[in-house]
């Protein structure tokens, strides 16, 4: 058999189909690894690449060659689907990510309906659906990974958090209606990204955690949704994987139910156990961000050979990277995967 | 008259379990109506029933959104008794400076954070959310606190209160004030590394962190300074 290029490894393993090795990724998004170090040795600074295909597209490609993760991904932050609602954004710089400073309505029941078409009008989506063309077009041996903000992290961005969480008690017509209103736009946003290219979509949804909603509201408010989303993009041909941030014991049992081809989650749940508990789901992650920015080295690959044994599927950090995280540890985490044994370099790209 | 009052400090207790607003206001009016320190029907009232909410998040009864309604209940019944507190005999249990670090605009947690610190008898000074450092110390040192509490909930964003903790060292007020960290994605091991004094895993562990704290008499002269 051929080696396969590492956009085949990746569909295999997301598909369950036998493969040579994990794949080591770095999906993009909340969990980008544009760190300061890679910014700093480029000329495609942060924050213009966060509104500009072409910059979006060369810095994936730059954080692709110097981490060593075996994808290309877009955009950098999580900001995007909430600034298109109408919530106001600080594009940050490259020690510091973009951030919501005001949401765009104060409670779910405020919240205007915007015809999709003219929300997915929005500069920032052209540039992220510019930048997956290009990706998609150039890198054909990459998988191009597009990530959206799943439907609870974007309706909290878009509303005041306290009255959205609130009005899950006390409006409860009016946030089913924002979260439909969400769902809707983001399966479109979705749809264009597959047919711009993108070979995999991750959707995160920090804000869908069980530590916040309960097992109750997660099943009420975020599961159809996720699922919703999930269907949506998988019938529109690619892979999803779905991110959820915090410790998921609350609502473990219902992570199946959303259908993803793979979940990824936070360093404190242990892959191996999850699998043991439904071996059909596939896995992605989970290696320490705390430990990918302290180090040393030495311990990331440790972390990573642990993972392996395990049986996680898909090897990758286990929530957003820190701008200031080493080079070298990244290097650590990839080298591990790929060689099975640690290799440090300390090289500059 | 003191089985009287017990009754309805229960009640409020109650009504803020029940994230009943209208009944918390209604209750704090008939305490103020009969002549009870309002002091004490905050404390063994409102803020025993936000107590009470605390434990059931802890135990997961309560999640965010119950939490939030609960606070709207005590909030609405303080609103009432606040006109009548001078009067009260109830101390203050110390000065919380609290906000998000910069580059964060999460703030739930940090607002559970000091809705369980004000029911717990602090002052607490609220700065938001994407505070910077410098802002941080210079709030501190301003108002005198005892206690400093910084709160995020993203992996990215965690080095910054490292920064804080940095400014607070560099400007030789580190000693002034104990730093209590917490937050989704932080834990005891990250607290001690940053050299934090305390951590708590939740809005309840943090008010009894404080509590813990403030107790702890502050060294007139550190070691390391």
């Amino acid at each position: 058999m051929p080696m396969p290029t590492p956009k085949e490894r990746l569909l295999r393993t997301l598909a369950g189909e036998a493969h040579d090795r994990p794949p080591v990724i770095c999906c993009g998004g909340m969990m980008n690894a544009a760190t300061v170090e890679i910014a700093a040795g480029t000329v495609y600074l942060l924050p213009a690449a966060h509104c500009d295909g072409r910059l979006m597209a060369a810095l994936a490609v730059d954080v692709h060659r110097c981490t060593g993760f075996e994808n290309l991904g877009v955009p950098f932050d999580l900001t995007l689907e909430a600034e298109l609602l109408g919530s106001e954004v600080d594009y940050g710089n490259a020690a510091c990510e973009p951030r919501v400073v005001r949401e765009a309505f104060p409670s779910a029941g405020a919240v205007i309906r915007d015809s999709v078409d003219s929300l997915l009008g929005h500069p920032r989506v052209r540039a992220l659906t510019d930048a997956v063309r290009r990706l998609s077009a150039a890198h054909a041996h990459l998988p191009v990974i597009a990530n959206i903000a799943g439907p609870i992290s974007t309706a909290a961005s878009a509303v005041d958090p306290l009255a959205f969480f609130k009005g899950m008690a006390r409006e409860e017509h009016a946030t089913h209606r924002v979260l439909d209103l969400v769902c809707e736009v983001l399966e479109e946003h979705a749809r264009r990204l597959v047919a711009a290219g993108a070979t995999v979509v991750c959707i995160g949804d920090p804000t869908a955690t069980g530590e916040i909603l309960g097992p109750h509201r997660f099943a009420e408010f975020a599961l159809p949704r996720l699922s919703r989303l999930v269907a949506a993009v998988r019938s529109a041909g690619a892979p999803v994987i779905v991110h959820i941030c915090g410790d998921i014991t609350a609502v473990r049992h219902l992570l199946p139910e959303m259908r993803a081809d793979a979940l990824s989650t936070d360093a404190k749940v242990s892959l191996g156990a999850l699998k043991r508990e439904f071996p059909g789901i596939r896995t992605v992650g989970n290696v320490s961000t705390q430990l990918l920015e302290f180090g040393p080295p030495e311990r990331v690959a440790r972390q990573v050979q642990r993972l392996l044994a395990e049986g996680v599927d898909v090897v990758a950090p286990a929530c957003g990277l820190s701008a200031s995280t080493p080079l070298t540890h990244i290097r650590a985490l990839t080298d591990a995967v790929k060689l099975g044994r640690p290799l440090y370099r300390n090289e500059r790209c | 008259m003191a089985e009287q009052r017990e009754h309805l400090f229960g009640q409020l207790s109650d009504a803020v379990v029940a994230m009943d607003v209208e009944q918390a206001q209604a209750l704090s009016r008939a305490a103020v109506e009969h002549g009870l320190d309002a002091g004490e029907a905050m404390e063994q009232g409102l803020a025993d029933g936000m107590h009470r909410a605390g434990i059931r998040y802890e135990r997961q009864e309560y999640f965010i959104p119950e939490l939030l309604l609960c606070s709207d209940a005590m909030y609405a019944g303080l609103e009432v008794l606040r006109p009548h507190m001078s009067n009260s005999h109830c101390r203050r249990r110390g000065t919380v400076v609290i906000g998000v670090v910069e580059g964060d605009t999460h703030d739930i947690g940090k607002n559970l954070v000091k809705i369980m610190l004000e029911a717990a008898g602090f002052e607490v000074h609220d700065l938001g959310r994407d505070v910077s450092a410098r802002r941080f110390v210079d709030r501190t040192m301003e108002v005198g606190a005892d206690i400093l509490a910084l709160s995020t909930l993203m992996t990215t964003t965690m080095p910054r209160m490292q920064d804080v903790l940095m400014l607070l060292q560099q400007e030789g007020h580190r000693h002034r004030v104990r730093v209590l960290v917490g937050g989704g994605p932080v834990s005891q091991a990250f607290a001690d590394r940053i050299g934090a004094d305390g951590y708590a895993p939740n809005a309840s562990a943090a008010a009894r962190a404080a509590i813990a704290l403030a107790a702890r008499p502050a060294s007139p002269r550190p070691a390391d300074e």
